[in-house]
């Protein structure tokens, strides 16, 4: 397994300088993320692990430009997005990110394959929508809505629905939350190739401490701030994962 | 289509109901809209086609007597256009068949040769004078109509105590008598008493022996200054006497017209408005639903790229798309039911000629104001969806706060209610905003119901007012000539009568300062029984020496007050009185005064000109037979058979509120249908999350219940407010000299009103009861998580 190319300064992608993001709750003041600061590579598998509440979402959101921190500033492709204007976020989001959410949110007025074309049809260039479903296995029920879909499929349409953008960067929520054991190691492992073959940037989520095996890096959280940072010489295959 | 144009699609199928709802409002407001304006336009075109065709007078002054030759001195002053000189009297006209029927005919001269050069007749059957054909007439179809006159028929004309035939020789339409009133003050009179037949010059002058004529037409150049020719007139006519000039406003059956297009305009205006302000407020509610039950998909599109616009755009097309359903269907039934009315109203009327374009920029205007109140309505739900943020929508919704509400917190006693009220409670204060919705929707539809049922009322109440507490009497006789007063004497030692009391009607002017107002005043005995006179005030009052009661109208037309000092003046005399008070009078506006004074008016001799009669129930069908035999008659008035005829003309008036009642129910079933609905399905998953926990389907139909009525509850004392308001208002605008109408709405018409909007809340609430009780349990917590 190849290792991005870590350390070249022009092969750095994104980059978080001092970020927190606070919310006011009344009174108190909720610290979700504390000046936190990274800087992560073209190409890079990272997983992010912590506690429920340490921030994980909050740290995603910010990098795909759904939310903006309350202070610091974030850098993606030479782009200062922190700077940008609602109509600069809205392309950056349609253009650099696939973002597969914590809570699938899927449309429930549209099928498995309308879902992804929903997203697919914000890009000039998506993906093939059925190629997609197949990759996450859900072809067979591409006509169904998410009603008539169980918690795992409808986690793997929002799956498809990420990838059909081809964005550069992939920001995956709990994207194995749902899933058993045996589906949950083969989406991760559509997930690494997609890193290795296309070359993706991806930030994965999960309570699940054995899924960190497979990552370039593992970043740990705890109320809102980093408290480890792990290489990981030797990238484990996903299909030797056991948890 | 695109994904997000085929989720618009689907959104919509799965809200049809509501959409529906909606959409109905708009379109009846624009039905209404194109209705009431393509209607008033077709009136209105048709009209002024007729006028203009058959040359309708600009204005026509009355004269004691004039020689026929007058007529040259008035052609040449400026402005004039053209003037003709007639005769216009009122006589008694025995019609044929063997009861000898008399009626109160209006005989009006014609040219006999070349056709009147203003004020002509149109010949709807049969021809117009033809030189020397004998003597002939000519009939007002309405007239002719009602009375089943045919040309050939022969029909008497009463001159000088002589009978006369006439054949019909033709029946014609009038623009003078479109609506066949007799007078301003005689705007509802029953063709069964009243008639207008033309006659030739050339027979007229046969008939009087001498050439002269009473009344000059004219028509004025356009552009011309009417009031200064008719200054210019006056003058001329200095020598003839002149009693009256009555402009083309003020002419009896134009200003009836007029006054009932303009009622056709304030509904083109007011009754739109009102129904498209509704559509506009439901739509806000159902967007606003919308919207607030799509927030995490609103979050999702705003995460993945859709952009501001599109999300904004996404959900106006909702609102949109009710309009354009609305608006659509809308403009087509308003132009359908245009051409209802308008032909009704034509086949009603018997119009002269008739001219119907069709109005595109109506339908057009109608489309606009359907859809703009949709898409105003829209901008604010559908921009709030497009302000979004993204990481916040998609989160999990926060629990709703569960806590007591002010009112458990006053009146400790509510918590220890029942669940099936305590739940319903705190629902209604928990969210006010959507509580507010319900109960706006139940007062509009109150009002609205509240004043088409108010208007039906009202009317009623007049017509009961006018023939039970005004017209006292069984019948009244009115003579062609005034007659002594003894005669009231002779009639009362009938067997037929157990009454009779003396009228004497005068025309006259009432003087106030700057203004004046030609009318008649009624002579009454102080002891009249049989025409009550009821102060505004309230309570009976009756005439006295040297003062005079006034109708309502005049306190305004001629801005005077109790106290104040009127002049009276009639052809004989004139008068300086006190007016004594004022009396409500529904139709047409009078003087009253004694019998006595009224006689000082006429030229001081012991007359009268009419009798009213109390007779014996067993003589009632041959009263009219034995009045007849006093040669003088000129018309026996039955007040039963007059109530019927009025009611009769009525029920044209009745027709339109009934569709105004029914559209008012339709609107306050969309929009308490709408208000309920959105209100119940806001809550499915609460209701789920009830179900769950055991509570059964019936008790939760009845929280429902409970939750509704209380609301509809509250409405109601508004709606009831607000509808009385706006009724008090659509008659203060409809009052004037010739029509004044109180309005009166009866107990139980509120009780009724009440009980239509409860029974609407209860019907519109079952589909939404039945789409949470058939909701799948398991579907809606799984809907939870996405
Ligand atoms: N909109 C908000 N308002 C207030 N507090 C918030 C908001 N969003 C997040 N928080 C708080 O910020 C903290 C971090 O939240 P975040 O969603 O990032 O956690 P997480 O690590 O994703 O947790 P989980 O594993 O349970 O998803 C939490 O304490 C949360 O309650
Ligand atoms: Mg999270």
């Amino acid at each position: 397994m190849s290792k991005p190319a870590s350390g070249e300064k022009d092969n750095s992608l994104l980059q978080l300088e001092d970020v927190s993001r606070s919310y006011q709750m009344g009174q108190v003041e909720v610290k979700a993320l504390i000046r936190v600061t990274l800087d992560i590579v073209r190409g890079e598998f990272i997983v992010i692990l912590g506690p429920s509440g340490s921030g994980k979402t909050t740290l995603l959101n910010l990098i795909g430009g759904i939310d903006s921190p309350s202070s610091g500033k974030i850098t993606v492709d030479g782009i200062e997005i922190t700077a940008l204007d609602e109509k600069g976020l809205t392309g950056y989001r349609r253009n650099h990110i696939g973002f597969i959410f914590q809570f699938f949110n899927l449309i429930p007025t549209l099928t498995a394959k309308e879902n992804v074309e929903f997203a697919a049809e914000l890009v000039e260039k998506p993906g093939d929508v059925l190629e997609v479903l197949e990759l996450v296995g859900l072809k067979e029920r591409a006509n169904h809505y998410p009603s008539e879909l169980s918690g795992g499929e409808q986690q793997r349409v929002a799956i498809a629905r990420a990838m059909v953008k081809d964005p550069p960067i992939l920001l995956c929520d709990e994207p194995t939350g749902e899933l058993d054991f045996e589906t949950g190691k083969h989406i991760l492992a559509a997930m690494r190739r997609i890193n290795e073959v296309n070359r993706k940037t991806v930030l994965l989520v999960t309570h699940n401490t054995a899924i960190g095996d497979i990552a370039h890096r593992v970043i740990r959280l705890r109320s809102g701030e980093i408290v480890e940072v792990r290489q990981n010489p030797s990238p484990a295959d996903p299909q030797e994962l056991r948890w | 289509m695109n994904k997000l144009q085929r989720k618009l699609v689907r959104d919509l199928a799965a809200s049809k109901g509501l959409i529906l709802a909606v959409a109905v409002v708009i379109f009846l407001g624009v039905a209404l809209f194109g209705a009431s304006f393509m209607g008033y336009q077709n009136l209105k075109s048709s009209y002024d086609y007729s006028y203009e065709r058959l040359r309708f007078a600009d204005f026509t002054v009355k004269v004691g007597e004039a020689p026929s030759n007058a007529v040259e001195e008035l052609e040449v002053i400026p402005g004039v256009a053209a003037v003709t000189g007639r005769v216009n009297t009122d006589i008694a006209l025995e019609l044929p068949g063997d009861d000898g029927k008399r009626v109160e005919a209006r005989v009006i001269s014609l040219p006999s040769g070349e056709r009147a050069a203003v004020n002509d007749v149109k010949v709807e059957e049969g021809s117009y004078f033809q030189g020397d054909d004998g003597n002939v007439l000519l009939v007002e179809k309405s007239f002719a109509k009602h009375h089943e006159l045919n040309p050939g028929d022969t029909v008497s004309l009463t001159v000088d105590d002589q009978e006369i035939s006439f054949r019909i020789a033709g029946i014609v339409t009038s623009p003078e008598y479109i609506w066949a009133a007799k007078s301003r003050q005689e705007i509802l009179v029953s063709p069964e008493t009243f008639g207008v037949v033309f006659v030739s010059q050339d027979t007229v002058s046969e008939l009087v022996g001498k050439p002269s004529i009473n009344e000059f037409c004219f028509l004025i150049d356009e552009g011309a200054d009417r009031d200064s020719i008719i200054a210019q007139v006056e003058d001329e006519l200095v020598p003839y006497g002149v009693m009256e000039v009555v402009t083309r406003e003020e002419q009896p059956s134009y200003a009836a017209l007029e006054q009932d297009l303009e009622g056709f305009g304030a509904m083109a205006a007011a009754f739109p408005l009102l129904f498209l302000s509704v559509g506009a407020l439901a739509t806000y509610i159902l967007l606003t639903r919308i919207v607030h039950s799509q927030r995490a998909q609103i979050g999702l599109m705003r995460a993945i790229g859709y952009s501001r616009r599109q999300v904004l755009v996404h959900y106006l097309s909702f609102a949109l798309v009710i309009g354009i359903i609305g608006a659509l269907s809308g403009a087509i039934a308003g132009y359908l039911l245009s051409e209802v009315i308008t032909n009704f109203y034509i086949g009603f009327l018997g119009l002269p000629f008739t001219k119907i374009e069709m109005q595109w920029l109506a339908v057009a205007e109608g489309i606009f104001i359907g859809i703009l109140p949709c898409i105003v309505a829209g901008i604010l739900p559908a921009y709030s969806a497009s302000r979004i943020s993204p990481a916040e929508a998609m989160r999990t919704p926060p629990p709703a706060t569960g806590r007591k509400i002010l009112l458990e917190r006053l009146f400790p006693f509510l918590t220890r209610l029942s669940s099936l009220w305590k739940i319903p409670l705190r629902n209604i204060f928990r969210n006010r905003r959507r509580s507010l919705y319900t109960v706006i929707g139940v007062t509009f539809g109150v009002s609205l119901i509240l004043v088409s049922a108010g208007m039906m009322d009202s009317v009623e109440a007049l017509i009961d007012f006018q023939f039970n507490d005004i017209q006292r009497y069984d019948a009244q006789v009115t003579f062609a000539q005034p007659q002594p007063i003894a005669l009231v004497d002779e009639v009362n030692g009938w067997d037929e009568v157990e009454e009779a009391q003396p009228v004497l009607q005068i025309p006259i002017r009432l003087e106030h300062g700057e203004k004046t107002y030609f009318t008649f005043v009624m002579g009454l005995s102080p002891d009249s029984e049989l025409y009550g006179l009821h102060s505004t005030g309230g309570g009976q009052v009756a005439v006295s020496d040297e003062r005079i009661l006034l109708s309502e109208g005049l306190r305004k037309t001629l801005d005077i007050d109790a106290g104040d000092v009127i002049t009276l003046r009639s052809s004989f005399a004139f008068q300086q009185v006190e007016v004594a008070g004022f009396v409500k009078q529904p139709l047409g506006s009078f003087g009253y005064v004694t019998v006595e004074q009224a006689q000082e008016l006429a030229g001081g001799q012991d007359i009268i000109s009419g009798l009213m009669l109390n007779v014996k129930p067993e003589y009632i069908d041959t009263i009219r037979e034995k009045a007849n035999q006093i040669p003088a008659t000129a018309s026996v008035e039955l007040t039963a058979e007059t109530k019927g005829e009025i009611d009769e003309m009525m029920d044209l008036g009745m027709a339109i509120m009934w569709v105004m009642l029914a559209f008012g129910a339709t609107l306050a079933f969309a929009i308490v249908f709408t208000t309920v609905t959105v209100n119940i399905l806001e809550r499915r998953r609460e209701i789920a999350t009830m179900r769950t926990l055991g509570e059964g389907k019936i008790r939760i139909a009845g929280m429902i219940t409970v939750e509704n009525l209380l609301l509809g509850l509250a409405g109601l004392i508004p709606g009831i407010l607000l509808g009385y308001g706006l009724a008090l208002y659509y008659f203060r605008l409809m009052q004037t000299d010739m029509f004044s109408f109180d309005l009166v709405i009866f107990p139980t018409t509120y009780v009724l009103t009440a009980g239509v909007v409860i029974f609407i809340m209860l019907i519109s609430q079952l589909p939404g009861i039945r789409q949470v009780n058939r909701l799948n349990l398991a579907q809606m917590t799984k809907e939870q998580a996405t």
